[in-house]
């Protein structure tokens, strides 16, 4: 054994709490609110895009119950077309009578305007009750 | 060993190491190229592949009946394009559509073997149809053809009143006839404009659809027209030109209250719906367009003048020889009558020298006052495009007594049906002119609406109007008119039948004549005014009275006509015992 041995002097520096550990709970954070943010942003894309599909075919929708609205109009107009009716009934048997008869109605006014006109005392009726 | 070894990787390094560079460098050029020198043009070119600007159609308003009946409206059908470079069989196809589409087969086949790379098979295709040909092209694997959506108009009611209601152009879809051409401003709204960019497939991507100007819809038009005796006037005047062989005929009925025209025919007429059998001639509306002497319808215009200006009275006696001269020009008058005749008796009558009498006593001046009055010679409404102004020289252009004689008795004058009308519904209206129009109102896609305000003016006095009225009473009970007579409802009017003038002869035709019947009903409270006119009418009745006069031929269509409008207006019926 060899005496005066040196006290062992130790070279190394306490380790000072947080000072040299890397900051990862902040970058961690940081880095999800990107995913997060980028997701969400993804998605709001997404959903906007659906919307706005959902949007073009509710216009189809549309367009095909306005197409429809008209090509029954048309049809209405063309069941009610004189000539058609005309056509139809003679087919069924109409004969023009030689000789027009009136029959006359006493207590029963003339019938005067088109069917608006004889439909504005209820429409005024409707109107006030609505 | 080591020495050369090391120079030969060293080489191949170097090697590798400038194919990097020069791919490096190309790569840079191009990105240079792409990004930096061309980019301003490949950006273009790419938005110009992708963004198009569009024009957003504007609906066409519809035309309504004035019961609020569709006359023509505007449906989104489709048209059939074919590209010819892709047609295998130009012939099996055209064989195979022509009959589903109406269209002519040679035309189609030569078509289909052009060299073009486009072409028009047909427009405007219902949806019916459209699924023919769909079932069609599928069925026979046709490659070439597509479909694109485009505006048709639509005429419901197939020919009834086509003449009024007039025609759009098939490519452009503007009005170029009847009231589509008139109210084509009001029809057609405005067009809009977006911004769409499209796939490669052409379809439109959401979201980059950009609206930088909406359309408006055109303005809806309702027109006087009444659907039933629109039906009947034409049903009627076909028949008569059926009996009689005439050229073709006209029929105007107004309410003369109003002016509108409830009715307005022309024949030969066309369909709106067929234009592959479109004749041009029968696309003119004969009633505002053609001009026509008037001949005696006309007497009505002298004789009320007379009694206006008080120059006779309704028992006022003339000397009524068979014929009489003007300044060397005979007038004579058909059949026998009495040798003194009252005012009423020459209408009733319609003699010839009667009225010549009474308007030599009236003056030209006078009378031409009156001729103007009444409308002649300008035209009749704003509703018409093409209405011809008719003939009506200025009094100090008539070439002295003759000119006024044959004013008189409606020659050198030229009237339109129309105008002819509105010259009874003068009378019929105690004496006030209202102008005759067929447009009821215009309702905009906001539903504001602007009603039509007819002109009006007072040409004679109610009480000339009521005397006019019951001596035209008179031509039906006991004059020329019988046949105009209906049995329900007591009805005035006049007769007419002028001689057709040849302008290549620069004469009159001894045989051929427009037939004319103008009438007013009920006589003594006035709800209709009809015009009917027959060109050229031929043959006999079993009477052998000749068709070529109205009284004939023109007055038994009134009569049809106006006994069944007053049914249909709910005009309660008269018995003619109890007058």
């Amino acid at each position: 054994m060899t005496a005066g041995a040196f006290p062992r002097t130790t070279t190394r520096r306490a380790r000072t709490g947080t000072s040299s550990r890397p900051v990862v709970r902040p970058l961690l954070i940081f880095v999800l609110a990107v995913i997060i943010a980028f997701f969400a942003v993804i998605y709001s894309r997404i959903s906007l895009d659906r919307t706005a599909f959902e949007i073009q075919l509710l216009d189809r929708q549309i367009a095909t119950q306005e197409q429809l609205h008209w090509d029954l109009r048309v049809e209405h107009a063309r069941l009610q077309a004189p000539d058609r009716i005309t056509k139809r009934a003679v087919e069924l048997g109409l004969v023009y009578p030689d000789d027009r008869q009136t029959i006359e109605l006493t207590g029963v006014e003339a019938v005067v305007g088109g069917p608006e006109d004889r439909w504005l005392d209820l429409r005024a009726l409707l109107l006030e009750q609505s | 060993m080591s020495r050369t070894s090391f120079r030969f990787g060293d080489l191949r390094v170097v090697a590798l190491g400038l194919v990097f560079v020069l791919a490096w460098a190309g790569i840079g050029y191009r990105l240079f190229q792409v990004q930096g020198a061309d980019a301003a043009e490949l950006a273009q070119r790419g938005f110009d592949q992708r963004v198009r600007h569009e024009t957003i159609d504007a609906k066409r308003g519809t035309i309504y009946d004035r019961d609020g009946v569709e006359l023509a409206v505007t449906i989104y059908g489709k048209s059939l394009i074919a590209d010819p470079s892709l047609i295998e069989d130009p012939t099996q196809a055209a064989s195979l559509l022509a009959p589903i589409i109406g269209a002519d087969y040679i035309d189609l086949a030569r078509r289909f073997d052009s060299d073009g790379r486009f072409t028009y098979v047909a427009r405007g295709l219902e949806n019916d149809v459209v699924s023919q040909v769909a079932a069609a092209i599928e069925e026979a694997d046709l490659v070439g053809f597509s479909f694109e959506e485009a505006p048709l108009r639509i005429y419901p009611s197939g020919s009834l009143a086509a003449p009024v209601i007039g025609l759009t152009h098939a490519d452009d879809g503007r009005g170029i006839e009847g009231i589509e051409a008139v109210m084509d401003t009001e029809l057609s709204g405005r067009p809009g404009k977006r911004v769409v960019e499209r796939d490669q497939a052409g379809r439109a991507i959401p979201q980059a659809e950009y609206l930088l100007e909406s359309s408006t819809p055109g303005s809806d038009v309702v027109l006087t027209i009444d659907r039933e005796i629109q039906y009947t006037a034409e049903r009627a005047l076909q028949e008569a030109i059926d009996f009689t062989g005439a050229l073709g005929g006209s029929v105007v009925v107004m309410d003369p209250e109003t002016g509108e025209i409830l009715a307005m025919v022309s024949l030969p007429g066309f369909n709106g719906m067929d234009r592959s059998s479109l004749d041009p001639s029968a696309i003119r509306n004969r009633a505002i367009a053609d001009v026509y002497e008037p001949g005696s319808t006309l007497k009505v215009v002298a004789v009320a003048a007379a009694l206006e200006e008080g120059v006779v009275r309704p028992d006022t006696p003339f000397d009524t020889p068979p014929e009489i001269d003007i300044v060397g020009e005979t007038y004579s008058d058909h059949g026998n009558h009495p040798s003194v005749m009252t005012v009423t008796d020459i209408v009733a009558q319609s003699s010839n020298v009667g009225t010549i009498k009474i308007q030599r006593q009236l003056g030209d001046e006078t009378h031409y006052r009156y001729l103007d009055a009444f409308g002649l010679g300008r035209p009749s409404s704003i509703d018409f495009r093409g209405e011809a102004t008719g003939r009506l020289d200025h009094v100090s252009d008539w070439c002295g007594p003759a000119c006024g004689a044959s004013a008189a008795i409606g020659y050198g004058i030229g009237a339109t049906t129309l105008q002819m009308a509105a010259v009874y519904a003068t009378i019929a209206n105690d004496g006030e002119w209202v102008e005759p129009h067929v447009v009821s109102e215009i309702v905009s896609p906001d539903g504001e609406s602007i009603v039509s305000e007819p002109r009006q003016r007072r040409v004679i006095s109610v009480d000339t109007a009521q005397t006019i009225r019951s001596m035209l009473r008179g031509v039906v009970t006991d004059g020329t008119g019988f046949r105009a007579d209906i049995e329900d409802f007591p009805v005035g009017g006049k007769t007419g039948t002028s001689d057709k003038f040849d302008v290549e002869t620069g004469e009159y035709s001894e045989t051929e004549t427009i037939a004319w019947f103008i009438g007013i009903a009920p006589i003594d409270d006035p709800s209709l005014v009809a015009a009917v006119v027959l060109d050229t009418p031929t043959g006999m009745l079993p009477d052998e009275t000749e068709l070529k006069f109205g009284g004939a031929s023109a007055a038994p269509v009134f009569a049809d006509i106006v006994e069944s409008a007053l049914h249909q207006l709910g005009i309660s019926p008269v018995h003619q015992d109890d007058e």
